[in-house]
């Protein structure tokens, strides 16, 4: 038998008031009532009778008392906590490892919510049936290790540690743990290992590892145990069912980025046959639906197809009860057409104005009109250098150097130079002929900065031919050549086209040179070179990312702020640091995220578990710890048997006697 | 019918039985008067007794003149006398026997009374009186018409004479004159002890009944818990708590009180007669007393 005590001395002191209260207020208290008789005389002889001691003999009189004074021991007794630890085989040191990671939800235990909390419970039972001599240390791990409570003998501090412990929804690492538990057991050594003259640090300190997991994890080998002896304290059964979300994606048609493609994976991770009907939604409501009917192991491919131009949330969700719901949920999401900075040096263009002002393309595009001469100030050669703009057009004039970004030149060549195979350089760009008329002959129209355009009734004055570097692309052809050619230049690319839009005359006036900007073609092809050169429309769905990860986003330098949203969650506003680059790292929530700027979406990403070995939730039965192969220990795990419940329950029965007792005396 | 103090202390049925009773001496007294009680005395009844030789200076009205005529010589003829009997009644009246329903006292009373009216109808002397100094106006009564006498003084009679049993009957014993029946009607509730005044009448050479009168919630007291008991006499408080052991103690206590009374009573020839008040006063007198041969 070994005691708890829930309460310190002081407060001890203040309990052992009680009893002595409530005897003086028996005495205080007695309310006897008065009652006349002929005559005392043969009572008192019959006191006199039964009196040894006065005090005594009122004391024992009252079963009341007695009663209240047995109630009040037998609370005291129930705060010494007595109980009976079972077999011991401790070191004295214990570190406890608890797993949190996203398989420890299932539900498939019994008199528990989950598995976490039956591991909870199994660790603070352990905790109870310590000694005082005994020290332990908590250490919970996912994707990455939390020591709780570092070594100590006080068991408050270990109870209050475990509270705090929670379930995530991160995949499992249990190396990190392992280390955290490694370090007073082996102490580092000086040096080399096999140095003669190599000592240790300080004196190892034997422990027992207790590891309460589902053993959901790889097999650790870059480990080794040393003076830790482990114990695996399985938790769950190894007989589950689970059907798992593996993969869930959204993407744009790069052709027609008004239409998404769904793709998704799912994925019989249980012991049994499984089928679910799969549902699809976006925004909470229903778009699709498939059902899965699935053999242990097998997986199974799912797509749907839909349309929509703006920034969608889908949803997927598995209809079944299984073991584990985390993975019966996976999100994707789609950007909308991005917002787009775009720069233009131009002597002045009023058609580029006028379309870079459409109502469509408003409200994708920032753009900002500089003279040529603006090339030459030390705000433009930063802004070139940082590539914070989209795309920048050059309108009849060019940069000394190439800026990092996309580039669009009206009239003119881009200034980059290529390596010959003689190891000269030269210009990459180079006018194929004179200036003269221009009659478009031939357009490439699969290139989606062609898409709608209806070009062959243009006008041309004045054009030459465009000659690309290697791996251009001519997207117009004209009888003299190419009229607008597409290249690649490290990771960016550069539209030129070999006409003016407006041309100056001998007089320096401002003549057209075409009457593209007449027809309904031009605010469309500059609305695709807005999608597709300033990257305006992402084809490929937002990113994905695991729960816990760390999100960093770039967003546009000039926000300070963004909100960071989960959907069907409050924002929560987030600093943009310096370059644009910010970080989210409250990612712990499987979901669709949006970050916005205002009311405006800037970015999206999505949560998903997409683990398949936290998704395999049958419980190993042994675990491969190091070099070691650590078998499941079920039955022998220490437990402190507690008899404070049985002491309650004594004295609410006691209690009710009183009551009775007092209740005959009084009726 | 619980009696209630405006009832008569005895009913007419009772009365009528009453008048073929008789009071009983176990010891035979010297009365003053002449009664209706055979004497050792000879003397002038119509029951004869003896022969004896005339001496000179006896009553020649007593010659058996026929015996004379016979044996010629001179013979008395001698007669019983029959005289009266001294009946003292000593009713307890401490506040202390003002308990019960019907009380002590009232009871005390009735039986007072009846044991009176035997005593009246017989021609003997009766006196029916308090203990105390309200003893003294008690009147001696004598004969059946003194009835209504004797009940008016019963009735006039109060509880809350807190004399001691002891002083009670040393005032009586110091103004009662000649010997008789003395019947004590008490509770025997006294904490001084009930023993030296029944020494006291025995020292009379009284013939001593002593009836003990209790309530039956004396005997088996109705009471349970925490209480505090006032005697109604002295005000004393006892603090008890009443529990189912404690009573059967009291209960005890008050047998081995019974008991030990009846003990010391039957050592000194003391006639010891428990009554219960919740017993009709009928059958007290009629069965009770004759069985032990108070009356006949």
């Amino acid at each position: 038998m070994s005691w708890i005590s829930t309460l310190t001395p002081w407060h001890w002191a203040l309990f052992s008031l009680i009893p002595i209260g409530i005897i003086l207020l028996y005495f205080l208290k007695l309310r006897r009532e008065a009652v006349e008789v002929p005559s005392t005389f043969l009572w008192k002889k019959t006191i006199e009778d039964l009196h040894v001691n006065s005090l005594l003999q009122r004391l024992r009189r009252s079963i009341l008392l007695f009663l209240q004074l047995l109630i009040v021991a037998l609370a005291a007794f129930a705060m010494l906590r007595p109980g009976v630890r079972g077999e011991t085989s401790s070191q004295g040191r214990l570190v406890f490892l608890i797993d949190t990671s996203a398989s420890m939800q299932t539900t498939d235990v019994d008199d528990d919510a989950n598995r976490f909390e039956r591991a909870k419970r199994l660790v603070s039972e352990r905790i109870e049936a310590m000694s005082d001599s005994e020290t332990a240390m908590l250490v919970s791990f996912s994707d990455r290790a939390e020591v709780l409570q570092s070594f100590t003998s006080d068991r408050n501090r270990l109870r209050d540690a475990l509270s705090r412990a929670e379930v995530t929804n991160r995949p499992t690492d249990v190396l990190g743990a392992l280390k955290a538990a490694d370090g007073l057991a082996n102490p580092r050594r000086t040096s080399q290992a096999g140095d003669v003259n190599d000592v240790q640090v300080a004196d190892a300190m034997p422990a027992d590892l207790l590891l309460y997991s589902d053993g959901g994890f790889q097999t650790v080998t870059e480990f080794d145990l040393g003076n830790l002896t482990p114990t695996y304290i399985p938790i769950g059964s190894g007989d589950v069912t689970n059907l798992a979300i593996t993969a869930f994606s959204a993407e744009r048609n790069i052709e027609k980025p008004e239409q998404v493609q769904i793709f998704a994976t799912i994925l019989n991770l249980g012991t049994g046959q499984a089928s679910a009907t799969a549902t699809l939604t976006l925004d909470d409501e229903l778009l699709d639906a498939s059902s899965v009917d699935l053999p242990v192991g097998e997986q199974a491919g799912l797509s749907f197809s839909i349309e929509s131009e703006e920034a969608i949330s889908l949803k997927l969700a598995l209809d079944i009860k299984d073991d584990l719901a985390v993975d019966n949920v996976a999100y994707a999401a789609l950007t909308p057409m991005r917002n787009v900075s775009v720069l233009v040096v131009t002597p002045g263009n009023t058609p580029l104005e006028i379309a870079l002002s459409t109502s469509k393309a408003g409200k994708i595009c920032q753009s900002e009109f500089v003279p040529p001469e603006y090339m030459s100030t030390d705000a433009y050669k930063q802004r070139s250098e940082s590539g914070n703009d989209d795309l920048i057009i050059y309108d009849r004039c060019s940069p000394e150097t190439m800026p990092r970004t996309n580039t669009f030149f009206i009239g003119a060549l881009p200034s980059n130079k290529v390596s010959n195979t003689d190891g000269t350089r030269s210009d990459a760009w180079k006018w194929k002929s004179e200036p003269s008329s221009v009659a478009l002959i031939d357009m490439d129209r699969t290139h989606p900065l062609m898409r709608y355009l209806e070009l062959f009734s243009l006008l041309i004055f004045q054009g030459r031919s465009v000659e690309g570097p290697a791996g251009s692309t001519e997207l117009l052809g004209a009888d003299i050549g190419p009229m607008l050619t597409i290249a690649p230049r490290d990771g960016y690319q550069d539209l030129v086209l070999g006409f003016e839009l407006i041309s100056k005359d001998a007089d320096g006036a401002t003549q057209t040179n075409t009457n593209w900007y007449a027809e309904r073609s031009w605010p469309v092809f500059i609305l695709n070179v807005l999608r597709y050169l300033a990257g305006a429309a992402e084809v490929s769905g937002a990113p994905s990312y695991t729960p816990g990860d760390t999100v960093r986003l770039r967003v546009e330098s000039a926000i300070s702020s963004v909100d960071v949203q989960r959907l069907g969650d409050k924002p929560i506003s987030i600093p943009v640091g310096p370059s644009g680059v910010t970080e989210i790292v409250e990612t712990d929530s499987p979901g669709n995220y949006r970050v916005k700027s205002g009311e405006r979406i800037v970015d999206m990403f999505s949560i998903n578990l997409f683990n398949r070995s936290e998704s395999t939730i049958a419980a190993s039965e042994s675990i491969e710890l190091g070099y070691e192969s650590v078998e499941g220990k079920v039955a022998g795990v220490e437990k402190r048997q507690e008899y404070w419940r049985w002491l309650l329950l004594g004295m609410l029965a006691i209690l009710a006697t009183e009551w009775w007792v007092f209740g005959r005396r009084v009726g | 019918m619980p009696a209630t103090a405006t009832d008569p202390l005895l009913s007419p049925e009772l009365l009528g039985r009453l008048e073929r009773l008789e009071l009983v001496s176990r010891k035979v007294f010297r009365g003053r008067m002449k009664g209706e009680r055979r004497s050792r005395r000879k003397g002038e009844s119509v029951e004869f007794a003896d022969f004896r030789h005339y001496v000179a200076g006896d009553d020649l009205r007593l010659i058996d003149w026929n015996l004379y005529a016979r044996l010629d010589q001179l013979f008395l003829k001698l007669f019983l006398e029959e005289e009266d009997l001294h009946f003292f009644s000593l009713i307890d009246a401490s506040e202390s026997m003002n308990f019960g329903d019907p009380t002590k006292l009232r009871v005390a009373k009735q039986m007072a009374a009846a044991l009176g009216y035997v005593g009246l109808c017989r021609a003997d002397r009766v006196s029916v009186s308090v203990l105390g100094p309200e003893g003294r106006r008690a009147p001696i009564l004598r004969g059946r018409a003194s009835l209504w006498k004797m009940l008016a003084y019963l009735d006039s009679v109060q509880s809350g004479h807190n004399v001691s049993l002891h002083d009670g009957v040393k005032e009586f014993a110091l103004r009662a004159t000649g010997t008789g029946v003395a019947v004590l009607l008490t509770d025997l509730m006294d904490k001084e002890g009930y023993e030296s005044a029944l020494r006291m009448l025995i020292g009379r050479r009284m013939d001593v009944f002593v009836m003990h009168i209790l309530s039956p919630e004396e005997i088996d007291p109705p009471l349970r818990g925490d209480r505090k008991l006032i005697d109604i006499e002295d005000r004393d408080e006892a603090e008890i708590t009443i529990n189912a052991h404690v009573l059967n103690k009291y209960k005890e206590t008050v047998q081995a009180f019974m008991n030990s009374a009846k003990h010391f009573c039957s050592k000194r020839s003391i006639i010891y007669i428990p009554v219960r008040t919740d017993t009709p006063v009928e059958t007290i007198v009629t069965r009770y007393l004759r069985e032990r041969g108070v009356v006949r």
